[in-house]
């Protein structure tokens, strides 16, 4: 699914050269969970920015799916970013005033394989949402959301369009220890059902628990990469 | 197709947008309105000036009269000044003609009169497509003394003395009926046509000072003295016989069974005046009158049209010419006159075909028109509205710009405040087109809008212009158009520069954007 070799990233900051990633080569596998943990700084981000196609590496190769896509021109990348790939953020990043629904649309509206009518957008959004258990939330605007039903509209929003990489940036980041679980149980379920390929990044360890393999980063580099038994954790499972 | 519906959803967003910020939005749109309202007031008050000196062009015969023999009028027409009496029963009984013929309306042509002679009921003869074998009306006793032609009282010597009074300018006198012309190019079937046949003088070239040579010339003092068998034809003649890729003139064609050589062809110079078949100038054939009254064995004329040398003229040639017939015709002091005059300047004013402005500026100054000449107040109304114009367009170029960078500014705004959003389309998957499109949709959608109030802005100003100022204002469809284009136009302009900086940001420095 994702190869990648001595990637590095540099960023340059007036004289000064910023090396956020310095080589990291691994593979991904489909249907792998993984984790990335490492302390703030250790370019987590960074790589996760070039696995979404949101960035492109100095140096190295960046394979998606058998393709060479550190190379790509920019409205390729979004292309791959519009059928690949699934983000989900931090901060939600919800559009405001405007419903679950049509957030979930979003990515519709930019399909390049002929537009998707509207009636079969808003059909898939609502499939997306009743995936992560948000059918009565539909109509619902961010600012009437928990914040773990924001992130859940934001998973939905990353699946409407069936990717098979999602990426996550500190999902978690803005929620209590209970909904973030409640969160990461959406992600494993999906990888369960559906098989796809999930990238979570968090610093929380507990967290990190529920992927299949985590990675660790340290100053740009990857300090130890294990497989592990997912831990489903002690919590309660989310209402579907 | 695909496009189009891929379109939708971005100009959907755009058009969102404009509820988010209503206020700066409003002020935004008032810019482009005042901009838009000023850009159509500006074209209308040009397309008015213009149709006003069209108007002028039309009028160019201001200075022109008619005389027809015989004395009627319709009892609708003011007789605007020329001498007319309504005919009592003894003067009927003298004008048989005018019994008989119907009355009608006139055309405000100098040959209106000649219509007089064109029966309502047309003879099974007249018409054009039939074939005949017995000799037809005109063979027999010739169209005109079948008509008009006995009874007229107007002669070539009227015509002489006419031009002798003081302030005319030129003098023409003619004859008129309808006629048959065939052409018969070798070896082809033979072409008809049934027009107009104008007997006349060669000064009418330059009495009818919207008329210009396509081809050829106009006939001579020489052929008009010798009365030559030659022909000027209307354009609508020469492209019905000869088509219209070929010039006719030095061709052949018959009329009244005759030889016509034809010499010249006669159009419209006047953007106005579009030739048309079945019209009285072009849908028409002109020869020498002397060549008219040799060919027909007729003396008399249907009427003379005579130009004044200035418009302020009219009404004191319109006097004189009237003593000298009663004097030549004989009419004692308590007999009507056995002719009418007719001016153009009389009928422009009296039934409204010019702009308030200039029917006011003839009737309040007729005094002064003895000096203003046609082009002068032509000159003058393009200098007024040209100044008005430039007013205008001043204003508006001032207020659309400063519409412009409302837009400009607004968008701006709208791109910062708006800059994760930016972010996270892009990151789903919009390339920079789509943003660009998304904010340039936003930025047109609030100048249309501002247009829309705009157009219906103009148009009240327009109404105010023309009855406040007494300006002629002319709203057209296509002026709507292009003001609704000018403010899409503004709102593309200005909108550009906003919404390709969104498009090249950078995603991931959008999407961390607080
Ligand atoms: N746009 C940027 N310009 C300059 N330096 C950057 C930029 N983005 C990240 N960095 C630097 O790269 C390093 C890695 O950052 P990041 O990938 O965000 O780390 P993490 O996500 O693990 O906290 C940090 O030192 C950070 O300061
Ligand atoms: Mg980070």
């Amino acid at each position: 699914m994702i190869g990648v070799r001595s990637l590095e990233k540099e960023y340059h900051v007036g004289d000064h050269v910023v090396r956020a990633l310095r080589g990291v080569t691994l593979d991904i596998a489909g249907g792998e969970f993984v984790t990335v943990v490492g302390p703030s700084g250790s370019g987590k981000s960074t790589f996760m920015h070039i696995l979404g196609c949101l960035d492109r590496p100095t140096r190295g190769q960046y394979l998606l799916g058998g393709r060479d896509v550190s190379t790509l021109p920019h409205d390729e990348l979004a292309r791959v970013r519009n059928e690949t790939i699934g983000f989900v953020f931090q901060g939600f990043n919800l559009l405001s005033r405007t419903s679950a629904l049509e957030n979930v649309e979003l990515p519709l509206l930019y399909t390049r394989k002929g537009a998707v009518k509207a009636a079969e957008r808003r059909d898939r959004a609502r499939r997306a949402l009743a995936a992560v258990g948000l059918t009565d939330r539909e109509e619902h605007h961010p600012n009437q959301l928990s914040g773990g039903q924001q992130q859940r509209v934001a998973i939905a929003r990353a699946l409407v369009n069936e990717p098979s990489l999602l990426l996550a940036d500190e999902p978690t980041g803005n929620l209590d220890t209970a909904t973030s679980h409640e969160v990461m149980e959406v992600f494993a379920k999906l990888r369960a059902e559906r098989g796809i390929t999930i990238v979570v990044i968090t610093h929380e360890r507990d967290i990190a628990a529920w992927g299949t393999r985590t990675i660790d980063f340290k100053d740009g580099v990857v300090v130890s990469d294990q497989q592990h038994q997912p831990s489903m954790g002690s919590h309660t499972p989310v209402s579907a | 197709m695909n496009r189009l519906r891929a379109l939708h959803p971005s100009i959907d967003i755009g058009f969102k947008a404009l509820t988010r910020n209503r206020l700066q939005t409003g002020l935004t749109m008032l810019g482009i309105t005042v901009g838009v309202a000023t850009v159509l007031a500006m074209m209308a008050v040009g397309a008015g000036a213009q149709r006003s000196i069209e108007q002028q062009v039309r009028a160019a015969g201001l200075n022109q009269l008619t005389i027809k023999a015989g004395n009627w009028k319709p009892k609708t027409e003011d007789s605007g000044g020329a001498v007319a009496h309504q005919g009592d029963a003894e003067d009927t009984m003298r004008l048989p003609v005018e019994e008989l013929m119907p009355v009608l309306p006139d055309a405000g042509d100098p040959f209106a009169g000649a219509a007089d002679i064109l029966p309502i009921d047309f003879h099974p003869e007249d018409d054009p497509m039939e074939k005949h074998d017995h000799p037809l009306a005109w063979q027999r006793l010739g169209d005109l003394e079948a008509g008009l032609g006995a009874a007229t009282t107007l002669s070539f010597a009227d015509a002489e003395a006419i031009r002798q009074l003081p302030g005319v300018q030129y003098v023409a006198g003619g004859v008129h009926g309808n006629a048959r012309v065939h052409y018969r190019p070798d070896g082809a079937p033979e072409k008809r046509w049934f027009t107009r046949m104008h007997g006349t003088d060669l000064h009418l070239l330059d009495i009818k000072r919207t008329w210009t040579l396509r081809s050829g010339r106009f006939f001579t003092e020489e052929e008009q003295d010798d009365k030559a068998m030659v022909l000027v034809l209307g354009s609508v003649v020469a492209e019905k016989v000869f088509g219209e890729k070929v010039d006719p003139v030095g061709k052949e064609l018959m009329l009244w069974n005759q030889n016509f050589r034809v010499i010249g062809v006669v159009t419209s110079a006047s953007w106005v005046v579009r030739p048309a078949a079945g019209d009285d100038e072009f849908d028409a054939v002109y020869m020498p009158y002397t060549t008219t009254h040799q060919l027909l064995n007729l003396t008399k004329l249907n009427d003379i049209t005579v130009t004044a040398s200035s418009t302020g003229e009219v009404s004191d040639v319109s006097k004189r010419i009237t003593e000298l017939l009663r004097q030549r015709h004989n009419i004692t002091n308590e007999k009507p006159d056995d002719f009418t005059i007719s001016t153009q300047a009389t009928r422009a004013i009296t039934t409204g075909g010019l702009p308030p402005n200039v029917a006011a500026a003839i009737a309040g100054n007729v005094k002064e028109l003895e000096r203003v000449t046609l082009e002068q107040l032509a000159g003058t109304l393009e200098r007024a509205s040209g100044t008005m114009r430039w007013l205008l367009a001043a204003v508006a170029a001032v207020s659309l710009l400063v519409g412009g960078i409302g837009i400009m500014n607004i968008t701006l705004l709208s791109v910062t405040e708006r800059t994760k959003e930016i972010g996270l389309r892009m990151a789903v998957g919009a390339r920079g087109r789509d943003v660009t499109r998304q904010f340039l949709t936003e930025a047109v959608a609030i100048s249309l809008a501002g247009g829309a109030v705009g157009v219906v802005l103009g148009l009240v100003a327009s109404y105010l212009i023309s009855s406040t100022l007494r300006w002629a204002t002319v709203v057209s469809p296509g002026s709507v158009l292009i003001a609704f284009g000018v403010s899409a136009a503004v709102g593309v302009l200005f909108g550009w520069y906003p919404a390709r900086r969104a498009a090249e940001l950078d995603p991931i420095d959008a999407l961390r954007h607080e």
